[in-house]
């Protein structure tokens, strides 16, 4: 039996049907789900996904944001910030993202600013990481 | 009685007013179209997340999650007041301002503090002039909503009330009813309590979960609690964009038909003053001829 995926994000649906198998990142350490889990909630850190189909090799992993997921048995819901697979990555863009948030990290630290502004772009940092990261797995897919 | 030349003028300006009116409709038409799809967009992740909150917080987990806290007494209440950056859209931004203007004397006859977080240039504009002392941040220059806008807001104001600043937040933004209504609307984002709920059950019996939480019920309402504050701001957010947009597409398609009308008018006062000219012109060269 298959298991029925469906992402969201506040900017829309980003993913709906039925895969094998998911593998989240929680923010207690990544937790795969396969038909017929418990039913469940758990925080999503910003983080790779790995979805596992037998028909859409285009969709094997993607990069999410914060957020969490709702896994009911045959059913799992991710709300998540983000979520960009693979295919979609610009990858020049995420490297010029990541530079210029160590940048910006790097001048934050010097400049002792307030903390708020220095997690901001530490969350910066981690989504344009992991938007590599992920992209680098393009290649994977099939 | 205004000149030939006079009245052409005047018809060459208003169809200039006119082409600005009817450009303006368009690019709010196609605006609006786009407003319209985030809204929908939006949905399902603000419908998803508001019902995941209800079940846990009802179970009663949420004791310990400060935002989800009522305080015995509000000394200080902090509204925000959602508005466009921009005018010429009819009466979208002024009913809201009255609203608040309202909401807010209310409130303060019940005499606590009250601080004002203005959203968008009208709302800081319209407050900064009637309440200044009371303006304690405002956010302007949102072209196009993101929900990075509505994490910034939502982050201001939990800061405040987590730190004692404020007791109480309001939210005070046009609600997207239909192209042609936008309403007003007053709702309490802080403490995120169910003002009136009749789902709610009764108190000293928690529902029970219908599942597992991991790691518990604590540290996921406290990454679930702040983002459907973030969601519920980038919700009004939403709405206030498509308002403005729609607003300003009727007023500006009236603004269209108006000069419509005015430039039908005028044309029927040109022709008129031509008609007169030119029978007077006539009378002069007839008479004229008659007195030789």
């Amino acid at each position: 039996m298959a298991l029925q995926l469906t992402i969201v994000t506040p900017e829309g649906p980003r993913y709906e049907g039925p895969v094998d198998s998911v593998v989240v990142p929680g923010t207690e350490g990544d937790f795969g789900v396969l038909p017929g889990h418990e039913r469940f909630l758990a925080p999503i850190r910003i983080g790779e996904l790995e979805v596992r189909s037998g028909n859409d090799p285009s969709c094997r992993w993607a990069a999410v944001g914060g957020g969490f997921a709702d896994v009911n048995g045959e059913r799992v819901v991710l709300l998540v910030d983000t979520c960009e697979f693979a295919a979609d990555i610009d990858e020049a863009r995420a490297e010029r993202a990541r530079a210029r948030a160590e940048q910006e990290l790097e001048h934050k630290k010097t400049a002792r600013a307030d903390q708020f502004n220095f997690r901001v772009e530490e969350a910066a940092l981690q989504r344009a990481v992991i938007r590599i990261q992920v992209s680098k797995k393009k290649g994977m897919a099939a | 009685m205004p000149s030939l030349k006079d009245i052409r003028r005047r018809i060459t300006s208003v169809k200039k007013t006119q082409q600005i009116t009817r450009a303006m409709r368009m690019v709010a038409a196609a605006k609006l179209r786009r407003a319209q799809t985030a809204i929908e967009s939006a949905r399902p992740y603000a419908d998803r997340m508001r019902e995941t909150l209800r079940e846990v917080a009802a179970s009663g987990v949420g004791s310990e999650q400060p935002l989800l806290q009522a305080r015995e007494h509000v000394k200080h209440v902090d509204v925000i007041v959602v508005t466009s950056d921009r005018g010429l859209c009819g009466a979208f931004n002024t009913n809201v301002l009255k609203r608040a203007q309202a909401d807010i004397a209310a409130r303060e006859a019940d005499a606590p503090a009250l601080s004002i977080v203005p959203v968008g240039r009208k709302s800081a504009e319209s407050f900064r002039r009637r309440r200044a002392g009371q303006v304690v941040q405002t956010f302007t220059g949102i072209a196009r909503v993101e929900y990075a806008h509505a994490v910034e807001i939502a982050r201001y104001v939990t800061d405040r009330f987590l730190s004692g600043a404020s007791d109480e937040v309001l939210l005070i933004h046009s609600e997207f009813v239909s192209t042609m209504t936008q309403r007003p609307r007053c709702s309490r984002i802080l403490p995120m309590v169910p003002e009136d709920d009749p789902a709610a059950p009764a108190a000293g019996e928690p529902a029970k979960l219908p599942y597992k939480i991991e790691p518990d019920a604590e540290s996921l309402l406290r990454v679930l609690a702040p983002k459907a504050l973030e969601v519920e701001i980038y919700r009004a957010l939403l709405d206030n964009q498509a308002g403005e947009h729609a607003a300003r597409m009727t007023s500006m398609e009236s603004a269209t038909r108006n000069t419509e009308e005015m430039i039908s008018a005028l044309t029927l006062q040109y022709n008129r003053a031509r008609q007169a000219a030119i029978t007077k012109e006539l009378v002069e060269i007839v008479s004229g001829a008659e007195a030789l």
